[in-house]
């Protein structure tokens, strides 16, 4: 008996150990029947989207998802682990940014040919923006082979307050030609004002994060963060530092946002939706939430610098697939069920969480006038003409871009020009890109 | 039974060797825990530490470059001067919660309602409170500027500020650890013998000696032992630094060692630096202890 016992006790440790070890391992089938895993990050609506979305593709192909499912915060963490732990997900939200490390190290799969053949999907009818942004020829991100399918493509967008300016009487600002930065700071003069008169300020024309909104003065006026090949950074440009100032000043010498030393998100964003902000970004994951704001609001093209021409950034998300999947061309299948099943874009666009990734989609859904934005058409245009990716996901990491972020806040404050910070910055941010450059084994 | 015990005379009983072994399998199962999720993961980013990893590939063998690296990178040093200057906040905590257990310690109404209100920030999510005392840090509109208005004082955007993000950290860091320390102190101050007190008083001794001479060398092993916690603990904050200042703070001023050794491996794909700065980190925490105890061994008494 008590021999038993001790063996039944070895046996059950033994067990809850193994249990433990198995449990890391993505993958393991219990059943005969084929099983994929799918690991991704996102709220209840992509959850719910995507349910639908793989009930579908479960039924189509006689094979079992398995579900992993994270917080943001936890995804990338969690995901390198698995990467680490060599439990590579067979299909796996992959950061733009990320795609390079990732095709270097044979992490993800090179899924081209399944998607250029497929009957599931037609690849002329997703945003170029969003496929190009996966593909990687070996050294530049953007051409070559494809190794994930869009989840979605985020173009950041420019809002205004629309009952501020009729109360105001000013002009609305054109949909179709930008603000000069001119313009630009002279409405916001105008709309910076002390409504209830006790001295104190309680309206602005803007309130920017250097961090988001910093890309598209300094591109519309000439200046980019990198050269062609990505191998030389370019923030000492003249072009540049003008851009920068100019953004600085805002708050140091026009006076037009949230007091200084007040480029934290947060106290904008929460003023903008009470209605206190005259210009305000706007991505596709803000609509959902400004629909129910009590003023009327709307897109323009982003102010314009010396080019006289927009330009922001656009997001993505991709969905790629494993290198060690068992079953490549089902997991790129799943992909294309993600990223282009018409009800699962539905279920998404109808949340207003994101614009459509199908094209034919976006065109119905720009028509509709019901929702807002009136000027839908304005995410569009970003996605196929003046939307740029992130300086930083061209690139191996981030480190060298994170750098120009980490000691601007003089600038900001008025404490130290553009041009001196961003001549002391350059060669540190250099150094950044040179490591980064030779750990992918490029430039 | 008692055959067995005759039978196995020169060897231990079969009993005590049955329970010998049933106990062994209970240590077992923690033991392999420990080797399996701690010491394999130890010996592990020992080696990660000395080879060139991105955590995708395999590592590859770099020598020491991760470690002179470490000596010229001013990010690193930085993060390690910013960590330990964090800790100014565990000796201001120690007085703080040694006061607030001498006042709970009085016979007075709504001692267990106030041991409550301090306790509740420990068991709190540190996200959540990291969350709340952003807000409350808010240059604008938040709590503790409008506090500090209603005195005249226009308050410094905490967070934003490279010279007041640190002292806002430390105040917060304070404030959560303030109930724990308080705890335990009540329960060493309950456990200080009454005739040691009445000895004194007949001695003659006021309150201040009372308390310097009795109370403070008898809760010291509970100092001791918070101070030696503190330190493991405040070299390793990282959940508040990262919720509050996620790009370490203007200038890096928030960025702590443990946030900087996160960043570097998930972020940017230096998980062999990542590894050895943790190396480092592991080994400054170990021979900051030692030293602890070996003070701590001299200071030792003991009452008779």
């Amino acid at each position: 008996m008590k021999k038993s016992r001790l063996i039944a006790a070895s046996v059950a440790m033994i067990a809850t150990t193994g249990l433990l070890l198995s449990g890391c391992s993505a993958g393991a089938a219990d059943t005969g029947e084929k099983q994929l895993t799918f690991m991704f990050r996102g709220g209840e609506d992509e959850k719910a989207a995507y349910t639908t979305a793989i009930k579908a593709f479960e039924e189509a192909n006689d094979v079992k998802v398995k579900i992993i499912s994270t917080t943001a915060d936890d995804y990338s963490t969690k995901l390198k682990a698995a990467i680490a732990g060599k439990q590579i997900p067979d299909v796996f939200y992959i950061a733009q940014g990320d795609i390079q490390a990732y095709v270097n190290n044979g992490v993800v799969l090179d899924i081209t040919e399944y998607v250029e053949g497929s009957d599931t999907l037609d690849l002329d009818n997703i945003w170029e923006y969003g496929v190009d942004s996966y593909r990687f020829d070996g050294s530049l991100v953007g051409e070559g082979a494809i190794y994930a399918l869009p989840k979605d493509v985020g173009p950041f967008s420019f809002g205004y307050n629309k009952s501020m300016f009729e109360a105001a009487g000013i002009p609305l600002p054109d949909v179709d030609v930008p603000l000069t930065l001119e313009e630009f700071v002279d409405i916001s003069k105008q709309l910076t004002k002390d409504l209830n008169g006790d001295g104190e300020l309680d309206q602005w024309g803007t309130g920017l994060n250097v961090q988001w909104s910093l890309q598209s003065f300094a591109w519309s006026n000439g200046a980019d963060f990198l050269n062609e090949d990505r191998t030389k950074v370019t923030v000492d440009t003249p072009e540049f530092a003008e851009a920068l100032q100019w953004f600085a000043d805002l708050s140091n010498v026009e006076g037009v946002t949230p007091s200084t030393a007040q480029a934290q998100t947060l106290d904008t964003y929460q003023r903008w939706m009470s209605g206190q902000i005259a210009f305000f970004p706007v991505g596709p994951w803000d609509v959902s939430t400004y629909a129910e704001l009590d003023f009327d609001w709307d897109l323009i093209p982003y102010p314009a610098g010396k080019t006289g021409e927009s330009a922001t950034w656009v997001g993505s998300l991709g969905i790629a697939v494993g290198s060690t999947t068992e079953d490549p061309e089902l997991s790129a299948k799943l992909v294309e069920y993600l990223s282009a099943d018409v009800t699962a874009q539905q279920t998404l666009v109808d949340a207003g969480v994101q614009i459509p990734n199908l094209k034919d989609m976006a065109d119905t859904w720009v028509a509709d006038s019901t929702s807002k934005p009136a000027n839908k058409q304005e995410f569009l245009d970003i996605v196929n003409g003046y939307g740029r990716a992130l300086p930083a996901n061209n690139t191996y990491n981030a480190e060298w871009y994170d750098e120009l972020f980490t000691n601007i806040q003089p600038v900001l404050d008025g404490k130290q020009t553009a041009a001196d910070y961003l001549k002391e910055a350059q060669p540190k941010m250099q150094a950044f890109l040179d490591d980064a450059n030779a750990q992918a084994g490029i430039g | 039974m008692s055959t067995t015990v005759l039978r196995s005379k020169p060897r231990r009983s079969r009993l005590h060797r049955r329970e010998h072994q049933v106990a062994l399998a209970f240590i077992a199962i923690p033991l392999i825990g420990f080797l399996l999720f701690t010491l394999y993961p130890l010996l592990y980013s020992v080696y990660a530490s000395f080879t060139s990893w991105n955590g995708l590939a395999a590592p590859k063998f770099n020598g020491i470059d991760n470690y002179i690296k470490m000596w010229n990178d001013p990010y690193f040093l930085k993060a390690m001067w910013n960590t330990f200057y964090m800790m100014i906040g565990i000796p201001i905590g120690l007085v703080l919660s040694m006061a607030l257990a001498l006042g709970l310690n009085r016979k007075m109404r709504g001692t267990t309602f106030f041991r409550t209100v301090y306790y509740v920030p420990v068991i709190s999510s540190i996200a959540a409170i990291a969350i709340l005392w952003q807000w409350a840090y808010n240059g604008d509109f938040g709590l503790v500027n409008q506090v500090l208005d209603i005195f005249g004082i226009q308050g410094p955007n905490w967070l934003a500020d490279k010279d007041t993000v640190k002292p806002a950290l430390i105040i917060m860091a304070t404030w959560k650890g303030l109930g724990y320390s308080m705890l335990l102190y009540l329960a060493a101050l309950q456990s200080v013998p009454r005739y040691l007190y009445e000895a004194a008083s007949l001695d003659g001794a006021g309150t201040w000696q009372q308390f310097r001479n009795i109370t403070l060398p008898m809760v010291r092993p509970v100092t001791f032992f918070l101070v030696v916690t503190s330190i493991i603990g405040g070299s390793q904050i990282f959940i508040e630094i990262n919720i509050m200042t996620p790009l370490g703070g203007p200038e890096f001023s928030s960025a702590s060692i443990v946030w900087y050794i996160w960043r570097q491996a998930f972020n940017n794909l230096h998980m062999g630096y990542a590894s050895a700065m943790s190396i480092v980190l592991g080994l400054i925490i170990f021979v900051i202890t030692v030293i602890q105890f070996r003070l701590n061994r001299r200071n030792q008494f003991s009452i008779d």
